[in-house]
């Protein structure tokens, strides 16, 4: 008796090569329609759709076909008085957001356009005595905070504002059984919360905790035949769970515990031929979170025809060589 | 696949005020992690063609739905400005949120709302009202269930509620786990309710048990279950271990487990848990000191901070004040710390009695050496230790225990031999009974393992590289400096913390890509050999005061520029470099010097 492997098949007409121009059209197309249905109805998301955007577009090389001034003024405009920033104008802050515009600024180099002092504070009020972040002041606690937090600092070169140790140690009783770990103590590994509880330690220099050989384990089971990954055990694979799993094993020295090319097939035959981008899994429909995320992968995988990827940051090194920030991962 | 499904109507609540509307439909952008999970309908949708005409159809009835969203988010946006704070703000709202429930300032202007009631409500309103509103987040779980947002603003709801109804949560994650016994929000919100209801942790290990019982495959319950065990069955004598009758009665859950279903991982990961793995304590694992470089080198076994660590020189009685530092003087954590002793400290005709402490969280830990008159080093190390730390990684269990998972896990495998995770199973746990006696058996299986399960191939090679290593650190003889790991296949080096006195190391006929790992724990080094492998870089061989020869024949050294992490070892003057890529590069030599200015001796001729 044995319950059947959670999986897709890969169809034999499924792309193999990189549609990188077509990907660039795809998101140049999808952040011009500011009219389109769909553009208008994530609006509570704008923000972090701006970023994987962007981002997308300078990993591709083409960044320049996008509007400079007008993303730094529309981004400046989501800033509150209290110094966070709302997803879109008029929207609540939230930590989430304030990740997003820095990564947003920071790939503009346009810093200046806000006031980093105030966002700073917004980011270290949301700490709580006990280290963890709330995500705004309505009080949800996330490991997902943690990291927007001190990605947020660290891009600000500004971690010494909050309490790191306290922060570290709310971390570390969110680790598991498995060696993952999940949004709070008590809850189950997931492959986004390792990402993040991953990159908060290397963000803050300290990816000894990580009992490397264990979590690595476990995330490398999660390549299933098809060459997917998935984000948890019995799950389906998916472009962007690859990326939170392939990231979070760099990050640990692990990247070469998976098989890459199985993995690079399975990325590419995500991508939609017609239209661009990247879908969730072969034959569905494509988005930009699963663009970026394809992409991302595919640069981690050793792609040379996008620009390298930081794992921690899911940004452009050469951005983050520009502002002289380097995070040390650990050896393989 | 998912059961709600194409369902919608299946659980609709009556009592709902806020009627589900069709006419707003969710966005196609498909976000799995981060604040959002878009609905089931569009996660994981097929593309389908359509025609022309259906196109134009869609487009209009989209263009519709939109203006009226616009209206309502342009109202509610409007209203809150205004303070307003009434029926029809929640209305409006929980018509939103219905269709895209992670519009996260409609359910902070939802929560603005009730606030406000609080102040011209009794209470006997407010709690209808917090009623209402819970069987109205009963409806948005049901159509999308692995909303962050909605299950956050249940934790608030519940938290404001007058009168909460915490069995009646129960029941409800107990539900919802019928239908998805992964959803983690759902295991979330349960703990949250156990907690707030204070709910005994026996209870809900009988919970996971019958969880358990109808079916084996569900990870989320055995995760769940390595939380309670600890609390229901404490192990006195180490925090967070489990007791030893608890113990066994889990190994033989496990065991039913995966003879049931010998694929299912779960099973697998929570028998590796049970096996446990020892926490260590902090300590002073090894203490070098060298007179000719006036200095002290520690090794400890957790990483720390020089710059944060409360550590004490006591040289013959007397504290000594010198400089701790890490050996790339970078401010980062680290197991390998060096002290500078103050010029003229070690005075050279005398025995110095060294004594080094460290504060910690369970007391003060310390180790001492008496360097002898005249002798230009001594070293004082845990000798017992790495026999009993290699083991321990893998097992604190009884070794009667292991040896009863040893002969049901072989039974396994005898009856299913190509079942990888059986194997590794038998591996691990003869490496925890006897590393030294197994190691061919091990090995055989680890090679088993890479044709079974390739994927994993370069897993399994780090595996057996690393039981390879201990395996030759532990079999060293005491006192000797040199460690041999030429000709074993490595694809990987680890336990450096180990290799502190190391003063020649041969890593020579490996599969080694890189040594990136940081090889500047090793203080001592005077002679490092990586000839015969397919190193492209070297980024850890820096910082080495005492290296003086580095053979790196053969390799795929591509690029003069790729050794200069070697400039930081002054004293390197032996180089060999031939077989590599870069020998015939031009002008190789002069590239050479001019990155590695200190070499004397390249490919064995003289600079
Ligand atoms: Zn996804």
């Amino acid at each position: 008796m044995s319950a059947p492997v959670k999986d897709v098949t890969i169809p034999e007409d499924a792309p193999s090569d990189l549609l990188l121009n077509k990907h660039a059209d795809f998101i140049a197309l999808y952040g011009a329609k500011k009219d389109d249905y769909e553009y208008c109805m994530t609006e509570y998301l704008r923000l972090s759709g701006m970023y994987w955007g962007l981002t997308t577009m300078d990993l591709l090389g083409q960044l320049e076909r996008m509007d400079r001034q007008q993303v730094v003024e529309f981004v400046a405009a989501c800033q509150h008085d209290c110094g966070g920033f709302g997803a879109s104008v008029g929207h609540d802050p939230h930590l989430l957001y304030a990740l997003s515009a820095v990564q947003i600024l920071t790939l503009y180099d346009a810093l200046d356009a806000v006031n980093v002092d105030k966002l700073v504070e917004f980011v270290s009020n949301l700490q709580q005595p006990d280290g963890s972040f709330y995500g705004d002041k309505w009080g949800e606690v996330d490991t997902r905070f943690s990291f927007c937090a001190v990605a947020c600092l660290k891009l600000l070169g500004k971690l010494s504002a909050i309490d790191v140790e306290k922060a570290t140690n709310f971390v570390l009783s969110c680790m598991n059984f498995d060696g993952g770990f999940g949004c709070r103590p008590g809850s189950e590994s997931h492959s986004g919360q390792i990402y993040c509880c991953v990159g908060f330690l290397a963000v803050t220099g300290q990816l000894h905790h990580v009992n490397a050989d264990l979590l690595g384990w476990w995330l490398c089971e999660r390549q299933l035949p098809s060459g997917g990954l998935n984000g948890r055990p019995e799950k389906l694979p998916d472009v962007c769970y690859s990326w939170w799993v392939l990231a979070s094993l760099k990050m640990i020295g692990r990247l070469h515990w998976i098989d890459k090319d199985k993995l690079r097939t399975f990325i590419l035959a995500c991508q939609d031929e017609e239209t661009g981008g990247f879908a969730d899994r072969p034959g569905d429909m494509v988005d930009p979170f699963h663009t970026l995320f394809g992409i991302a992968g595919l640069s981690l995988l050793g792609a040379t025809e996008v620009k390298t990827v930081n794992p921690v940051l899911c940004m452009p090194e050469d951005t983050l060589r520009r502002i002289n920030l380097h995070i040390e991962l650990l050896s393989s | 696949m998912d059961v709600f499904d194409g369902t919608y109507g299946m659980y609709n609540s009556k009592q709902n005020t806020n009627t589900p509307l069709k006419k707003f439909v969710v966005p196609s952008i498909k976000v799995c992690f981060w604040r959002i999970r878009k609905q089931w309908k569009m996660h994981g949708r097929l593309k389908v063609k359509t025609t022309a005409e259906q196109q134009e159809a869609k487009r209009k009835e989209r263009e519709e739905k939109l203006s009226k969203y616009q209206a309502a988010t342009g109202r509610l946006f409007e209203k809150r400005k205004n303070a307003e704070h009434d029926g029809e703000a929640l209305d409006l709202t929980g018509r939103i949120l219905a269709h895209n429930s992670d519009f996260l300032t409609m359910w902070n202007y939802r929560k603005e709302i009730f606030q406000a009631f609080h102040k011209d409500k009794s209470s006997d309103e407010m709690q209808q009202l917090y009623q209402d509103e819970l069987s109205f987040l009963e409806t948005c779980l049901k159509s999308n269930p692995k909303s962050y947002s909605v299950w956050e603003h249940r934790c608030w709801v519940m938290d404001c509620m007058p009168q909460p109804n915490w069995q009646r949560e129960l029941l409800l994650c107990g539900k919802f786990l019928e239908y998805d016994e992964r959803n983690f929000h759902c295991w979330d919100y349960r703990r949250f309710v156990v907690r707030r209801a204070n709910i005994p942790p026996q209870e809900e290990l009988k919970f996971s048990t019958d969880k358990i019982s109808s079916n084996f495959s569900n990870y989320s319950s055995w995760h769940y279950r390595s939380k309670l065990l600890p609390l229901v069955h404490p192990d006195m004598e180490q925090p967070q271990g489990v007791e030893e009758t608890a113990l066994l009665q889990e190994h033989e859950l496990a065991q039913n487990a995966f003879f049931t279903d010998p694929n299912d991982q779960s099973a697998w990961f929570y028998h590796r848990w049970l096996l446990g793995r020892a926490e260590r304590d902090q300590s002073i694992r090894c203490l070098h000191v060298c007179r000719p470089l006036n200095r002290l080198v520690a090794t400890f076994s957790k990483h720390l901070k020089a710059s944060a660590a409360t550590l004490n020189v006591v040289k013959d009685g007397e504290v000594i004040t010198g400089r701790w530092h890490t050996p790339r003087g970078t401010d980062t954590f680290e197991q390998v710390l060096i002290f500078e002793f103050p010029e003229h400290s070690l005075t050279p005709d005398r025995d110095q009695h060294i004594h080094v402490t460290l504060d910690t969280e369970a007391g003060l830990v310390g180790r001492e050496c008496v360097l002898g008159a005249g002798h230009p080093e001594v070293f004082s190390r845990d000798i017992t230790e790495s026999q009993e730390l290699f083991r321990s990684e893998l097992s604190v269990a009884k070794s009667s225990v292991l040896q009863q998972e040893l002969e049901s896990c072989q039974q396994l495998h005898e009856l299913e031999p190509d079942n990888k995770w059986a194997i590794l199973s038998v591996v691990l746990l003869m490496r925890a009974i006897d590393p030294i006696t197994y190691q061919e058996q091990t090995l055989q299986y680890v090679d088993k393992l890479t044709s079974l399960d390739s994927y994993r191939r370069n897993y399994y090679s780090d595996l057996s590289s690393r039981f390879l290593i201990e395996n030759t650190v532990m079999q060293s003889e005491e006192g000797t400096n040199k460690l041999d790991l030429s000709g074993k296949g490595l694809t990987c080096v680890r336990h450096l913390d180990h290799m502190t006195l190391v003063v020649q190391l041969d890593l020579s006929n490996n599969r080694l890509t890189t040594l990136d790992i940081p090889v500047y724990m090793l203080q001592c080094l005077k002679l490092l050999l990586a000839d015969n492998n397919n190193i492209e870089s070297i980024a850890g061989l820096t910082n080495m005061p005492l290296l003086g020869r580095v053979s790196l024949r053969n390799n795929r050294i591509a690029k003069a520029q790729a050794l200069a992490p070697l400039a930081s070892c002054t004293n390197v003057s032996v180089l060999d470099l031939e077989g590599n890529p870069v020998c015939s590069t031009e002008g190789f030599k002069s590239d050479i010097v001019s990155v590695l200015q200190q070499i004397k001796v390249l490919d064995g001729s003289k600079i």
